[in-house]
């Protein structure tokens, strides 16, 4: 496939004199400012519509019944799916990961699977028979820059909007209701995480920008992703090679993170209410929910 | 909460050279077109442009129905682009499955590996709009449609747009595509079914495909006869003069 265009030598010098004489972005924005982030549910339980400026993801859960893994014979199965198909950019090839991807599916993994958002023991079904198996697919629509964020917002959202189908044991013998008989249930989710990617200009790394645009993503030296919840809770920080930045940047960094998640977590609160009350069937669905509620930190 | 008609929406992805987003009976795609691209070694081709159709799932990884949607996609819709006018390059077509139509009955299982006709009106029709807001030069436009013959009491019954119930109950399903100068571009068929209904199943695609043809100077005498099949002709005018009004607009 046709290699992408790289921004030619003018182009990266007016971007970084304009960062480092004028402290101006080429789109105008302060440096530790988002672009604007949108979130849209579909009409399905899972399906989250995520745009960042002009980075857009889509994000769809599903669950379905198999066997566990047997040497984890008590824990459902979870797993995260990024292919970035041609659609994002014509240079990327379908069945080919390239580095960006490899990146991108290893970070949301280490935020949101090995982090435990998910709780995966709720999802065992028959201890070592039969569990659920949870899958979130990432599908970058359009890529602007920033997909990290991005696509973990998505994941995020998708996985705290999904139901998975109710079911029952009785004498050993396991039900899977329909949608039309028992209402779906949330997953057992524990806590929210969130990725912050911060990107660095100049020699040294001295400048230090927030969601970074496909442009300014090709200029930069370094990167570092801070992973972490409202509480401020960090999951993982990866800065993968790179200029070195020094100790004090990223500890003010990390606390910039925290109340950028904060941002989030409010956000992906209120489009959740919103959303159940769009829903919200009232009256003698609400009394007949079987359901506990759950405290989502 | 299926559309009842259908939407669209085009350039909708900056990135691409063009993009539409069209749902229509409970089938939401999004696609991207890109080309005419250079084409890599395997798809090159000396004396004309490679159409890459590639249809993605909204979850799981695509196995072998996708490849043959893939096929049926790219047979036909390499019949309308003028492929002969890009020799060694690539019209890369991505169709991106977002929703299906839910059952609330039945619960989903991820991995099917049967025949899926009804979606590929909505994946054409995504297409050929994605083409049009790419502006890749093609003969004609065209429309596509999904038949099912239901036997109702012993009569048969022939009903478009099918929901999937019908398509449960259906005895055969039929997915038919015409181009804008009302010719047969595609036509695959599952079930058993007999010569007489296949007629009567080609009369009825062709009216939801080919419509306004013969009513070219009233809009609203569209809307006459029957009102439960859309005229996706008309549709993908209407959808395109509007996108065509809205860029002249600083005109």
């Amino acid at each position: 496939m046709p290699r992408e265009a790289e921004p030619s030598a003018n182009e990266k010098a007016f971007l970084l004199k304009a960062l480092q004489d004028e402290q101006i972005r080429l789109d105008g924005r302060e440096f530790d400012q988002y672009r604007p982030l949108e979130l849209t549910f579909g009409d399905e339980y899972g399906v989250a519509n995520v745009s960042l400026g002009k980075t857009k993801i889509l994000a769809k859960a599903s669950a379905e019944v198999t066997v566990p893994f047997a040497d984890r014979p008590l824990d459902g199965i979870f797993t995260i799916a990024t292919e970035l198909s041609p659609m994002a950019a014509p240079h990327f090839e379908v069945n080919r990961p390239t580095e960006t991807e490899v990146l991108l599916s290893r970070l949301l993994e280490k935020t949101v699977r090995r982090s435990g958002a998910l709780d995966t023991e709720s999802l065992c079904l028959v201890a070592g028979q039969k569990c659920w198996s949870v899958r979130v697919d990432v599908h970058v629509l359009s890529h602007d820059g920033n997909l990290t964020d991005a696509a973990c917002f998505a994941v995020v959202a998708a996985l705290r909007h999904f139901r998975k189908p109710d079911t029952s044991m009785e004498n050993g013998v396991l039900t899977v209701y329909t949608p039309a008989e028992r209402e779906p249930v949330p997953l057992g989710w524990l806590h929210s995480p969130f990725c912050v990617t911060w990107s660095f200009f100049g020699e040294e790394g001295e400048t230090a920008l927030l969601d970074a645009d496909w442009m300014e993503e090709q200029v930069r030296v370094a990167s570092v992703t801070i992973s972490l919840n409202r509480h401020g809770e960090i999951c993982q920080i990866a800065k993968l090679g790179g200029v070195p930045v020094e100790a004090v940047a990223l500890l003010q960094c990390t606390s910039v993170a925290l109340t950028k998640v904060k941002e989030f977590s409010t956000y992906l609160d209120d489009k959740l209410a919103e959303d159940a009350k769009r829903r919200d069937k009232g009256g003698f669905m609400a009394e007949l929910r079987a359901e506990n509620d759950r405290i989502v930190g | 909460m299926a559309t009842v008609t259908p939407e669209a929406s085009l350039n909708a992805l900056p990135r691409a050279d063009g993009s539409a987003r069209y749902s229509y009976a409970g089938y939401t795609v999004t696609a991207s077109v890109n080309g005419p691209i250079e084409a890599q070694r395997r798809d090159e081709h000396a004396y004309e442009a490679h159409v890459d159709v590639i249809v993605r799932p909204s979850a799981g990884v695509g196995g072998t129905r996708e490849r043959h949607l893939e096929f049926i996609l790219q047979s036909s819709l390499s019949q309308i682009i003028l492929v002969k006018n890009f020799p060694r390059s690539v019209i890369q077509i991505v169709l991106q499955v977002e929703s299906t139509p839910e059952n609330a009955y039945v619960n989903t299982k991820l991995v099917q590996a049967s025949l899926n006709l009804p979606i590929i009106p909505a994946l054409f029709q995504t297409a050929v709009l994605a083409l049009l807001s790419a502006a890749v030069p093609m003969k004609a436009t065209a429309t596509s449609t999904v038949v099912a013959v239901v036997s109702d009491d012993g009569s048969k019954k022939i009903v478009a747009d099918p929901s999937p119930q019908d398509i449960r109950e259906a005895t055969s399903l039929h997915v038919l595509a015409f181009t804008s100068h009302d010719e047969l571009l595609l036509s695959e068929s599952e079930g058993d079914f007999t010569v007489k209904e296949w007629d009567g199943v080609y009369e009825n695609a062709q009216k939801i495909c080919c419509q306004t043809a013969s009513k070219q100077d009233g809009i609203d005498m569209v809307l006459d006869d029957d009102a439960s099949s859309p005229d996706m002709r008309h549709f993908l005018r209407s959808t395109l003069e509007t996108k065509v009004a809205s860029d002249l607009h600083w005109k």
